[in-house]
Protein backbone atom coordinates (compact mmCIF):
# COMPACT_ATOMS: atom_id res chain seq x y z
CA UNK A 1 0.00 0.00 0.00
CA UNK A 2 1.39 3.16 -1.03
CA UNK A 3 0.04 6.43 -0.21
CA UNK A 4 -0.76 9.43 -2.93
CA UNK A 5 1.71 12.56 -3.30
CA UNK A 6 0.12 15.12 -5.13
CA UNK A 7 3.75 17.02 -6.12
CA UNK A 8 6.74 15.04 -5.85
CA UNK A 9 7.17 11.75 -7.78
CA UNK A 10 6.76 8.50 -6.26
CA UNK A 11 9.98 5.60 -5.19
CA UNK A 12 9.30 2.82 -6.59
CA UNK A 13 11.27 -0.18 -4.92
CA UNK A 14 12.81 -2.09 -7.20
CA UNK A 15 11.31 -5.68 -7.74
CA UNK A 16 13.84 -8.02 -6.72
CA UNK A 17 15.36 -5.63 -4.17
CA UNK A 18 11.38 -6.33 -2.32
CA UNK A 19 11.81 -10.14 -3.60
CA UNK A 20 14.47 -10.41 -1.07
CA UNK A 21 13.40 -8.35 1.56
CA UNK A 22 9.79 -10.34 1.73
CA UNK A 23 12.14 -14.10 1.91
CA UNK A 24 14.05 -12.29 4.87
CA UNK A 25 11.49 -10.51 6.87
CA UNK A 26 8.27 -9.68 5.34
CA UNK A 27 6.39 -6.12 6.20
CA UNK A 28 2.93 -8.18 7.89
CA UNK A 29 5.52 -8.77 10.61
CA UNK A 30 6.92 -5.24 10.70
CA UNK A 31 3.07 -4.34 11.06
CA UNK A 32 2.54 -6.12 14.42
CA UNK A 33 -0.86 -8.45 14.08
CA UNK A 34 -3.27 -5.57 13.25
CA UNK A 35 -1.31 -4.09 10.13
CA UNK A 36 -1.32 -0.37 11.42
CA UNK A 37 1.47 2.22 11.30
CA UNK A 38 3.52 2.68 14.30
CA UNK A 39 3.22 6.49 14.74
CA UNK A 40 6.21 8.08 16.87
CA UNK A 41 4.92 11.91 17.05
CA UNK A 42 7.09 13.95 19.74
CA UNK A 43 7.65 17.46 20.54
CA UNK A 44 10.60 18.57 23.07
CA UNK A 45 8.19 18.71 25.83
CA UNK A 46 5.99 16.35 25.43
CA UNK A 47 5.45 12.86 23.43
CA UNK A 48 2.09 12.46 21.97
CA UNK A 49 2.09 9.08 20.40
CA UNK A 50 4.85 6.75 21.47
CA UNK A 51 4.88 3.87 19.13
CA UNK A 52 1.25 3.83 18.99
CA UNK A 53 -0.84 1.80 16.03
CA UNK A 54 -2.56 4.38 13.34
CA UNK A 55 -4.14 4.27 10.26
CA UNK A 56 -2.87 6.64 8.35
CA UNK A 57 -1.22 9.87 9.07
CA UNK A 58 -1.48 13.26 6.69
CA UNK A 59 1.33 15.38 6.75
CA UNK A 60 2.35 19.36 5.44
CA UNK A 61 5.77 17.99 3.74
CA UNK A 62 8.22 21.35 2.56
CA UNK A 63 7.97 19.65 -0.63
CA UNK A 64 3.83 19.26 -0.98
CA UNK A 65 0.87 17.63 1.38
CA UNK A 66 0.90 13.85 2.08
CA UNK A 67 -0.44 11.20 3.29
CA UNK A 68 1.27 8.38 4.85
CA UNK A 69 -0.43 4.49 5.14
CA UNK A 70 0.81 1.34 6.87
CA UNK A 71 4.13 0.45 4.45
CA UNK A 72 4.91 3.18 3.43
CA UNK A 73 8.03 3.57 1.60
CA UNK A 74 11.36 4.92 3.36
CA UNK A 75 11.08 8.74 3.10
CA UNK A 76 12.26 12.01 5.09
CA UNK A 77 10.48 14.88 4.53
CA UNK A 78 11.23 18.08 6.17
CA UNK A 79 7.90 19.51 7.54
CA UNK A 80 6.83 23.44 6.80
CA UNK A 81 4.05 25.29 9.18
CA UNK A 82 0.75 22.77 8.59
CA UNK A 83 -1.91 20.45 10.12
CA UNK A 84 -0.76 17.09 10.83
CA UNK A 85 -3.78 14.94 11.21
CA UNK A 86 -4.20 11.42 12.72
CA UNK A 87 -6.43 9.05 12.00
CA UNK A 88 -5.99 6.47 14.54
CA UNK A 89 -9.28 4.31 13.52
CA UNK A 90 -11.08 3.63 10.23
CA UNK A 91 -13.98 5.85 10.07
CA UNK A 92 -12.91 8.37 13.11
CA UNK A 93 -12.11 11.75 12.39
CA UNK A 94 -8.69 12.92 12.53
CA UNK A 95 -6.74 14.19 15.42
CA UNK A 96 -5.30 17.29 14.14
CA UNK A 97 -2.15 19.61 15.41
CA UNK A 98 -0.98 22.78 13.84
CA UNK A 99 2.89 22.05 13.97
CA UNK A 100 6.04 24.96 13.67
CA UNK A 101 8.32 22.84 12.08
CA UNK A 102 10.23 19.72 12.19
CA UNK A 103 10.61 16.10 10.12
CA UNK A 104 9.09 12.87 9.98
CA UNK A 105 11.13 10.22 8.91
CA UNK A 106 9.06 7.03 7.76
CA UNK A 107 11.40 3.92 8.38
CA UNK A 108 11.42 0.90 6.49
CA UNK A 109 9.93 -1.05 8.93
CA UNK A 110 6.44 0.38 8.98
CA UNK A 111 7.47 3.01 11.46
CA UNK A 112 6.81 6.69 11.80
CA UNK A 113 8.44 9.46 13.39
CA UNK A 114 7.66 13.03 13.45
CA UNK A 115 9.85 15.26 15.20
CA UNK A 116 8.34 18.69 15.65
CA UNK A 117 9.27 21.56 17.86
CA UNK A 118 5.80 22.98 18.64
CA UNK A 119 2.46 21.41 17.89
CA UNK A 120 -0.95 22.45 19.53
CA UNK A 121 -4.48 21.31 18.99
CA UNK A 122 -6.59 23.97 16.80
CA UNK A 123 -8.42 25.25 19.83
CA UNK A 124 -5.04 26.57 21.36
CA UNK A 125 -5.21 29.07 19.00
CA UNK A 126 -6.42 32.75 19.22
CA UNK A 127 -7.67 34.50 15.77
CA UNK A 128 -6.98 37.92 17.42
CA UNK A 129 -3.30 36.92 18.03
CA UNK A 130 -2.74 35.29 14.66
CA UNK A 131 -4.57 38.20 12.82
CA UNK A 132 -1.94 40.82 14.53
CA UNK A 133 0.53 38.80 14.38
CA UNK A 134 0.13 38.84 10.79
CA UNK A 135 -0.08 42.43 10.63
CA UNK A 136 3.28 42.88 12.09
CA UNK A 137 5.25 40.38 10.06
CA UNK A 138 3.46 42.24 7.04
CA UNK A 139 4.21 45.64 8.32
CA UNK A 140 8.29 44.49 7.98
CA UNK A 141 7.65 42.90 4.71
CA UNK A 142 6.38 46.93 3.47
CA UNK A 143 8.88 48.28 5.17
CA UNK A 144 13.13 49.61 4.35
CA UNK A 145 14.36 46.72 6.63
CA UNK A 146 17.20 44.66 5.52
CA UNK A 147 16.59 40.97 3.17
CA UNK A 148 17.39 39.12 6.08
CA UNK A 149 14.70 40.38 8.44
CA UNK A 150 12.30 40.03 5.54
CA UNK A 151 13.06 36.47 4.83
CA UNK A 152 12.41 36.19 9.15
CA UNK A 153 8.79 38.56 8.74
CA UNK A 154 7.97 35.74 5.18
CA UNK A 155 8.47 32.81 7.44
CA UNK A 156 6.08 34.54 9.82
CA UNK A 157 3.95 35.14 7.47
CA UNK A 158 3.72 31.90 5.98
CA UNK A 159 2.87 30.32 9.56
CA UNK A 160 0.22 32.96 10.65
CA UNK A 161 -1.40 32.91 6.72
CA UNK A 162 -1.51 28.42 7.76
CA UNK A 163 -3.13 28.72 10.62
CA UNK A 164 -5.90 31.16 9.24
CA UNK A 165 -6.44 28.43 6.78
CA UNK A 166 -6.69 25.40 9.27
CA UNK A 167 -8.78 27.36 11.53
CA UNK A 168 -10.99 28.45 8.66
CA UNK A 169 -12.08 24.76 7.39
CA UNK B 1 6.94 31.78 -3.22
CA UNK B 2 9.94 30.05 -2.98
CA UNK B 3 11.56 29.66 0.47
CA UNK B 4 14.21 32.52 0.19
CA UNK B 5 15.26 31.95 3.80
CA UNK B 6 17.31 29.26 3.02
CA UNK B 7 19.73 32.60 1.40
CA UNK B 8 19.54 34.09 5.18
CA UNK B 9 19.59 30.90 7.80
CA UNK B 10 20.23 27.76 8.58
CA UNK B 11 17.29 25.06 9.00
CA UNK B 12 17.16 25.51 12.50
CA UNK B 13 17.48 29.09 12.90
CA UNK B 14 13.85 28.82 10.26
CA UNK B 15 12.69 26.47 12.54
CA UNK B 16 13.15 28.54 15.40
CA UNK B 17 11.80 31.74 13.58
CA UNK B 18 8.44 29.64 12.52
CA UNK B 19 7.91 28.34 16.44
CA UNK B 20 8.23 31.57 17.73
CA UNK B 21 5.89 32.85 15.66
CA UNK B 22 3.27 30.01 16.10
CA UNK B 23 3.85 30.61 20.26
CA UNK B 24 2.65 34.24 19.60
CA UNK B 25 -0.49 32.61 18.06
CA UNK B 26 -1.80 30.87 21.15
CA UNK B 27 -4.40 31.92 23.79
CA UNK B 28 -3.03 33.70 26.45
CA UNK B 29 -2.84 30.74 28.97
CA UNK B 30 -1.31 28.58 26.37
CA UNK B 31 1.12 31.50 25.53
CA UNK B 32 2.54 32.15 28.83
CA UNK B 33 3.04 28.50 29.17
CA UNK B 34 4.77 27.82 25.80
CA UNK B 35 6.67 31.00 26.29
CA UNK B 36 8.40 29.45 29.52
CA UNK B 37 9.19 26.48 27.80
CA UNK B 38 10.48 28.02 24.79
CA UNK B 39 13.43 29.76 26.83
CA UNK B 40 16.90 28.77 26.55
CA UNK B 41 20.19 29.71 27.93
CA UNK B 42 23.65 28.71 27.49
CA UNK B 43 26.22 29.24 30.06
CA UNK B 44 29.62 28.15 30.01
CA UNK B 45 32.95 27.93 31.73
CA UNK B 46 36.51 28.05 30.96
CA UNK B 47 38.61 26.09 32.94
CA UNK B 48 42.60 26.29 33.82
CA UNK B 49 44.95 24.50 36.11
CA UNK B 50 41.72 22.55 37.70
CA UNK B 51 39.72 25.27 38.91
CA UNK B 52 36.43 27.17 36.71
CA UNK B 53 36.59 30.22 35.68
CA UNK B 54 33.25 32.15 35.66
CA UNK B 55 30.15 30.71 34.63
CA UNK B 56 29.36 33.00 31.04
CA UNK B 57 25.66 33.29 29.71
CA UNK B 58 25.89 33.21 25.41
CA UNK B 59 23.59 35.63 25.47
CA UNK B 60 23.36 37.51 28.14
CA UNK B 61 20.35 37.10 30.24
CA UNK B 62 17.97 40.33 30.64
CA UNK B 63 16.67 39.94 34.48
CA UNK B 64 19.23 38.58 37.40
CA UNK B 65 19.07 35.26 38.30
CA UNK B 66 18.98 34.30 42.40
CA UNK B 67 21.97 32.60 43.01
CA UNK B 68 21.00 29.00 43.66
CA UNK B 69 18.20 28.43 40.71
CA UNK B 70 19.17 26.11 38.05
CA UNK B 71 18.16 26.83 34.58
CA UNK B 72 15.64 24.47 34.12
Amino acid sequence: MFASRLSSSLRALPRQASAVRMARRGYAEAAGADGKLQLSLVLPHQSLYSSAGVIQVNLPAATGDMGVLANHVASVEALRAGVVEVIEENGQAGKKWFVSSGFATVHGNNTLTINAVEAYPLDNFSAENIRSGLADANRVLSSSAPESEKAEARIEVEVFEGLQAALAK
Amino acid sequence: MSSTWREFMSWNKYTQVASRALRQALTETDRVAAEKRAAIGVRYQLWENGQGGEQKYVVPQAEPKSAGTPPV
